[in-house]
């Protein structure tokens, strides 16, 4: 457990540091709209989130990009996202990570495939806001050749341990903070978020084991979303 | 929020990634309590688990079944802690076990062997093949799983039992081998299996072979020699072998909890 918490703390310090690096940058006009930007304020509208659609062949650039720390996808995980639907509520992300050698057998790559729900944002001022529940799914891939999607063919039956070790399924939920920048800066807002994740296999051993706690199979992770302003 | 949450739950890089948590070593620490307690006895009561994988509500009962008992020396495990090599599951079973008032050694099982598997039974437990005396009796434990390692290494490991005879103790007189899995088996080599036997059956006084992987009780002489194997339950029977050795020979039970 010290380990986990002084790795943690190390992820914590990289994701800080990521974040003062990225409110300290040099300003960038840019002109136009994005996706998912902040509504001019009316009234007390809670949830500003407000979803402006891309458009034909623009809906393959990325809306953001992020970055992640553990969560069952690799020591550190990169990509970039597309949300949409109304107010942003659905969010895609593809991620290259990697489990380094030192907590390895050797370096490997990792793949994932996310897909994340968030229902609401609550603004508390004028550019920070709460999202207080998320929720998500995620396949994720490792590199190495001791992993299987199809068993190898020396084992005398197809199904003779009946699982991939390459590819696992994680369900997550988790919360987020957005502080919403100035105009002129180079991203339109910054998200930290922390989720809370669940590999399919640990569900499985938790449905058959009532002393199994839910501590044991819970998982903590972070991250910083990177909110892409659209230049038209 | 968040430093609370990192201080209450664990962090994983990836299922199969080797960052283990907490004590390593094991066999040898076992085995030198195990040798120290045993050292000069000719009796001996030990109890056998096997194929504990993903049933941690019948090990904690076994492992309390066991407690409960006041006439084991220790207790061997013969393998399939983990159902599909991840780390955290070694790391729980080795939890439960460590509940247990006698010492314990752990052989590795077909299913240990996967992904990142063997090398997380290395550091948690220790090497695949050992072996260590307990009073008069040489207990050889050997990794059988032929099939996990494909060809790569010499599964059973011949030259280990080679030397396992050329450096026999003088302390010792009679021999009990353990396994996963037994000759004839899905996973063992079975073109080496006659002369595996007769390797073996070179131990000075060698009492019987006991083992797991088939998931039932079952005692045969599967090469017609006088030599029992005994096959362990898996874990979900709920039951686990004693084996009794003193001067007249050894008895087997099977015992429900």
């Amino acid at each position: 457990m010290i380990a986990s918490v002084s790795n943690f703390r190390g992820g914590v310090l990289l994701l800080l540091w990521l974040l003062g690096a990225l409110l300290s940058g040099g300003e960038c006009r840019a002109q136009g709209c994005d996706s998912c930007r902040v509504a001019p304020e009316r009234g007390r509208r809670l949830d500003r989130r407000e979803h402006v659609g891309y458009e034909g062949i623009e809906r393959i650039v990325p809306t953001h990009l992020k970055v992640q720390y553990a969560g069952g996808m690799g020591f550190l995980s990169f990509g970039a996202g597309w949300d949409y639907g109304r107010k942003c509520r659905w969010e895609t992300d593809a991620l290259v990570g990697f489990v380094p050698h030192t907590y390895s057998d050797k370096f490997h790559a990792t793949f994932t495939l996310k897909q994340n729900y968030i229902p609401w944002s609550i603004r508390c001022s004028r550019r920070l806001a709460v999202e207080p529940f998320t929720c998500g799914i995620y396949m994720n891939f490792i590199s190495g050749e001791d992993y299987w999607v199809r068993e190898p063919d020396r084992y005398p039956t197809s199904r003779y341990y009946g699982f991939t070790s390459r590819m696992r399924l994680h369900l997550c939920v988790g919360q987020r903070l957005t502080y919403y920048l100035r105009e002129g800066n180079a991203l339109r807002h910054v998200t930290l978020f922390y989720e809370l994740s669940v590999s399919d296999l640990d569900l499985i051993a938790k449905c058959g084991n009532r002393t199994l706690a839910l501590s044991d199979i819970v998982y903590f992770s972070a991250g910083v979303k990177f909110q892409l302003i659209r230049n038209r | 929020m968040m430093a609370l949450l990192s201080i209450g739950c664990q962090v994983e890089y990836h299922p199969y990634d080797t960052r283990i948590r907490g004590a390593r070593g094991i066999n040898a620490r076992n085995i030198a309590r195990i040798e120290e307690a045993c050292a000069g006895r000719r009796t001996l009561r030990f109890a056998v688990l096997s194929d504990t994988q993903r049933w941690y509500d019948e090990t904690r009962d076994a492992v309390a079944a066991l407690n409960g008992r006041d006439d084991l020396d220790f207790v061997i495990h013969t393998g399939d802690m983990a159902d599909f090599g991840m780390r955290s599951e070694f790391e729980r079973q080795r939890d439960i076990l460590e509940q247990l008032r006698v010492p314990y050694v752990v052989l590795i099982g077909n299913h240990d062997c996967l992904a990142t598997g063997e090398r997380i039974f290395r550091e948690i437990f220790g090497a695949v093949d050992f072996a260590f005396t307990a009073g008069s009796v040489r207990v050889v434990c050997l990794n059988t799983n032929s099939l996990e390692f494909d060809r790569s290494r010499a599964v059973p490991d011949i030259d280990f039992i080679e030397r396992q005879l050329a450096e026999y103790p003088a302390e010792a007189e009679r021999t009990v081998v353990a396994m996963h899995a037994q000759p004839y088996s899905d996973q063992f080599d079975n073109g080496v299996a006659p002369y595996f036997q007769s390797r073996l059956r070179e131990f000075p006084g060698l009492e019987f072979c006991v083992h797991g992987h088939g998931h039932r009780f079952l005692v045969e002489d599967i090469f017609d020699d006088g030599v029992n194997y005994y096959m362990c339950d898996n874990i979900q029977k709920r039951s686990y072998l004693v084996f009794t050795i003193n001067e007249m020979g050894y008895d087997c039970e099977r015992v429900e909890f």
